[in-house]
């Protein structure tokens, strides 16, 4: 760690003299700026919502309740800090694709991404992107992707952010931050560490949750520099390491602990020139785990995937109007682990997006994409999206998608079970948006079909070993309400949004609800700031869930929170935050007998300077 | 199904007053609502807590549900393995949620619940005035493999007999417990028998994964051993062992005989009942007299199940479709070879026992 922090400040040292020499007129682009510049320009006709740094600034740090209670999200947590996995239009979480810089970066082992590895704390900004999104991100964005962006900024800022929290149940988070940059060189640092011994109380039992104690450490550092006029290096980097005991349930005491540890590293070089802007990336990727079935034995079970990628892609600006992107893409993944061997998968993707803006009003893109991948053949994937600016407030949006999932390591290697004949599992959706927005209030619903096939279900053969098929086909459709207001009185602020999703999904053969999609999800929350206070009030309702066999009651949950600045126009700034999570010390279970905190408390302290 | 068993309860106590004022007339006496029926454990969903125990008439005109949950207001726990009886209770052994619910046989009452100083418990049998549990251990490991000994008075755990990996199924005969060795996460071969009293043991070797056991009519422990599939380094499959019938001679531990199933047929259930035993295997039933010096190669039934039990020349087979949460017992008549009734359970119904 402390070669790390070395070695950057080293960096930023050196490179700060050269800054001032080369010329400053330098246009700043959603290339330079962002690693993934498509989430922008080419995705007219899809819904995404960005939560931004006020959003992220407010809300817990866990990047599971940022999104549960900011966003049409559904979350399963299998007790608070353990494993949580997203999704949303009743798909399931590695049906989701999380991606990272423009990376995807779903396990490969079992195709999830674990929200409760990644901290919010250290990123920019947060896109949530509704709907199939596999022409642009790959395997696995059926339901949607959810993107964590690092930005680069190009102007001559140095902030530096310190923040330490205490909580309920030996709560500890502490977190430091800076960037720094000119006009040619901008880097940027998080480092957030967490701490709980997680032992809260089951409410109405004499229990308390035993096995549930979490640490884990984030760091991000982010690199950007000017080589020429034209041609800028980009370095993100990102780990994450982490030691978690398995909590149990009301009625399975637990004694495991899992470690796991993920690396992400990506170089960049992105060229502009007149029409044509080329981005060159490569970057390795590991994720690592260690499952021990008894905390206190040496005894472990382990996975490993290295990915290593190498992308290119080239945009040409034909017009104001047309553009267009083609993107080949080589991703090579290497396995180990103790009940798969080494197993070893090529992919390979070339991909074509294209964006015409027809007029003021009417834009659309047409995308396009085949991947070749070792083993099984991936099926050709398109989409086509428009969008209609019918009059100044009012928006239409549409998109329709082919989508797919391959099979994980798990699947196809996983022994005994492991099923190598599997083929990827394949989706269609149609999606159909309004837009209104006002000066104070902005509005949005969404509707959606989606129809998949050859899901894959692991379920027992006649010996009892558990063995994944292409079994199932099902579909999925819904509508998502989204709203949000802003309003200033002198120096009262207020802010208010609201989320509400309404899902049926059924398997097409019973003709039932997909076990954990809640039919109706809703959340809400409302800010208010007058001067140096704040404070802020959120709630959620999960609805009723099918569960294997039973239902599991739906439960609301709310959180509100205060916070005073202090020196708040000096050079060092202090804020001062006291939330209180779960305010109606609510039981309740997102997953069937594992129940959630009751009311706890948290106090946190920012210093900015 | 509550309206059901209160007929019964008053049926019951009908007869036990008829039986009290015709002492010359001898009645079987109903000993609870349960009495005169199956239980059926329904396994449930491995960590999702929902195991349960069915009952369901000798008539089959009563089925219910869980019976534990009905009787006792709370859950059974994840994932139950199997009961061991004694003439009044039942002992529950469940298996993620370490632990054994210990309840009257008949009523279901909530006797009592043996909660520390187990960690994977499998299967229960008595002797020597003791209960005796096989239990994993931690399933990664292959040195802490044990049998619990239970003191039945205070239901704790009083000590442990160590044993080899995957202790499995466990019967007790004349001061002696025959432990098969279906080797937990891993795989084994070999049946321990303990005496009880000294808690010695020795060790028989078989063929790869014996699980299920019984004492046939002539006395001899019949094993049946599933055979294993090999893998190499990278876990590719490279080979099947043999699957096979053991018949041993308690008298000495020697092997009778070992009667071999053609290569990758895993054999896996087994019953027996009136001098004939019953197996599963390739999704098909068979059986199989005591004395047979070769395996049948016609079968009986052409069904599978995840549970198989023969009483009274029926034959009760268990599914369960652990996804869709569902479970069934399907009754097949011996003699005519047909499906008589199906009734409907819950996830994960596997092992049948008369009550």
């Amino acid at each position: 760690m402390k070669k790390i922090i070395l070695i950057f400040f080293f960096a930023s040292t050196c490179l700060h003299g050269r800054a001032q020499s080369i010329t400053d007129s330098i246009q700043v682009l959603d290339e330079i700026v962002l690693s993934d510049s498509k989430l922008i320009h080419y995705a007219s006709g899809v819904n995404q919502s960005v939560l931004n740094d006020s959003i992220l600034k407010n809300n817990s740090r866990s990047l599971t309740s940022l999104l549960a209670f900011n966003s049409n999200l559904y979350f399963k947590e299998n007790g608070y800090g353990m494993v949580s996995s997203p999704s949303f239009r009743g798909t399931n979480a590695s049906q989701t694709a999380v991606i990272w810089n423009g990376i995807n970066i779903n396990s490969q082992l079992n195709g999830q991404a674990d929200f409760n590895t990644l901290s919010s704390s250290n990123f920019n900004s947060i896109s949530i992107r509704s709907g199939g999104g596999s022409v642009q991100y790959g395997s696995g964005a059926i339901g949607g992707s959810i993107h964590l962006n690092n930005k680069l900024a190009f102007n001559t800022h140095f902030e530096n952010t310190v923040e330490a929290s205490y909580g309920s149940f030996n709560t500890k988070q502490t977190g430091f931050k800076s960037s720094f940059g000119t006009n040619l060189f901008s880097v940027n640092f998080g480092l957030f560490y967490v701490d709980s011994d997680n032992d809260y109380k089951f409410l109405g039992t004499n229990k308390v949750n035993e096995n549930g104690a979490f640490e884990n450490l984030n760091l991000n550092v982010n690199l950007g520099y000017f080589i020429s006029k034209n041609d800028v290096l980009k370095l993100y980097s990102q780990s994450y390491i982490g030691e978690r005991e398995f909590s149990g349930t009301l009625v399975a005491p637990a004694r495991s602990k899992y470690e796991d540890e993920n690396y992400r590293n990506m170089l960049e070089w992105v060229r502009i020139s007149g029409m044509f802007n080329s981005s060159l990336k490569a970057g390795h990727l590991q994720e690592v785990f260690k499952y021990f079935e008894n905390k206190n034995t040496d005894n472990y079970t382990f996975g490993k995937v290295n990915t290593y990628f190498i992308n290119h892609s080239l945009n040409v600006r034909l017009s104001e109007k047309l553009q267009f992107k083609t993107i080949l893409d080589y991703n090579s993944y290497e396995g180990a682990g103790s009940s798969f061997g080494n197993p070893k998968r090529d992919a390979f993707s070339t991909t074509i997006l294209l964006n015409h803006k027809v007029t003021e009003k009417l834009s659309y893109g047409l995308n396009l994409r085949k991947d070749f991948t070792s083993g099984f053949e991936s099926p050709f994937v398109y989409s086509l999206d428009a969008a209609y600016q019918v009059t100044d407030t009012y928006k239409i949006l549409m998109n329709g998608s082919k989508n797919y999932r391959v099979p994980t390591f798990n699947d196809l290697y996983w022994n005994p079970g492991g099923n190598l004949d599997l083929v990827p599992e394949s989706s269609y959706q149609l999606d159909f948006g309004q837009q209104l927005h006002f000066e104070y209030f902005n509005f949005k619903l969404n509707g959606y079909y989606i129809h998949t096939e050859d899901l894959i279900q692991w379920t027992p053969n006649n010996s009892g070993v558990w063995s994944p098929k292409n079994v199932t086909e099902s579909q999925s459709y819904g509508a998502e309400l989204e709203m949000e207001s802003y309003y200033r009185v002198k120096a009262h602020q207020f802010k208010f949004n609201a989320h509400y999703s309404y899902t049926v999904s059924e398997n097409m053969e019973t003709k039932k609800q997909l076990i954990y999609v809640p039919f109706h999800k809703a959340n809400t929350s409302f800010s208010y700031g007058h001067k140096k206070f704040n404070m802020y009030y959120q709630h959620m309702y999960n609805g009723e869930v099918s569960i294997i066999g039973s239902t599991l009651t739906g439960y609301n949950v709310g959180n509100m929170g205060l916070g005073y600045s202090l020196n708040e126009n000096g050079h060092i700034n202090y804020e001062i935050n006291f939330k209180i999570n779960n305010l109606y010390n609510t039981y309740y279970e997102n997953v069937a007998l594992r129940p959630m905190p009751n009311r706890n408390y948290q106090i946190q302290t920012i210093i900015k300077f | 199904m509550k309206m059901n068993k209160f007929t019964l309860l008053a049926l019951a106590i009908g007869l036990i007053f008829t039986s009290c004022t015709n002492d010359d007339d001898p009645v079987d006496e109903i000993k609870g609502v349960y009495d005169n029926g199956m239980l059926i454990v329904n396994e449930g969903n491995f960590f999702q807590g929902n195991a349960s125990v069915s009952y369901v008439s000798n008539d089959y005109s009563v089925v219910e549900n869980n019976i534990f949950n009905n009787v006792n207001s709370r859950l059974l726990g994840d994932t139950a393995q199997s009961i061991a009886f004694t003439d009044e209770l039942a002992y529950i052994v469940v298996n993620v949620s370490q632990k054994i619910e210990v309840v009257d046989r008949y009523s279901f009452t909530s006797i009592a619940t043996i909660d520390a100083g187990l960690t994977n418990p499998r299967y229960m049998a008595f002797a020597n005035g003791k209960g005796y549990v096989t239990d994993w251990g931690d399933g990664g490991s292959a040195l802490d493999d044990v049998v619990a000994v239970i003191d039945l008075a205070t239901n704790t755990v009083e000590s442990s007999i160590s044993v080899g990996e995957g202790p499995e199924q466990i019967l007790a005969k004349n001061g002696k417990l025959y432990v098969s060795h279906k080797g937990g996460w891993s795989t084994n071969n070999i049946v321990s028998v303990i005496d009880a009293a000294t808690k010695t043991v020795q060790t028989i070797t078989v063929n790869d994964v014996p699980d299920e056991m019984v004492f046939n009519q002539a006395g001899e422990l019949v094993v049946l051993c599933e055979g294993a599939t090999q893998y190499d380094a990278n876990w590719n499959p490279t080979g099947h062992t043999d699957g096979s019938l053991v018949r041993i001679n308690v008298a000495n531990n020697s092997i009778v005989s070992t009667l071999i199933f053609n290569n990758g047929i895993y054999p896996s259930l087994m019953a027996y009942a009136d001098g004939k035993l019953y197996y599963q295997a390739g999704s098909k039933i068979y059986t199989i007299n005591d004395a047979a010096t070769s395996l049948p190669t016609e079968s009986i039934i052409n069904d599978s199940f995840y549970g198989l039990a023969v009483n009274d020349n029926m034959l009760y087979g268990t599914k369960t479709d652990f996804t869709a949460g569902t479970g069934d017992l399907l009754i097949y008549d011996l003699s005519s070879k047909s499906l008589t009734t199906t009734k409907s359970l819950k996830v994960g119904a596997a092992k049948i026992y008369f009550n």
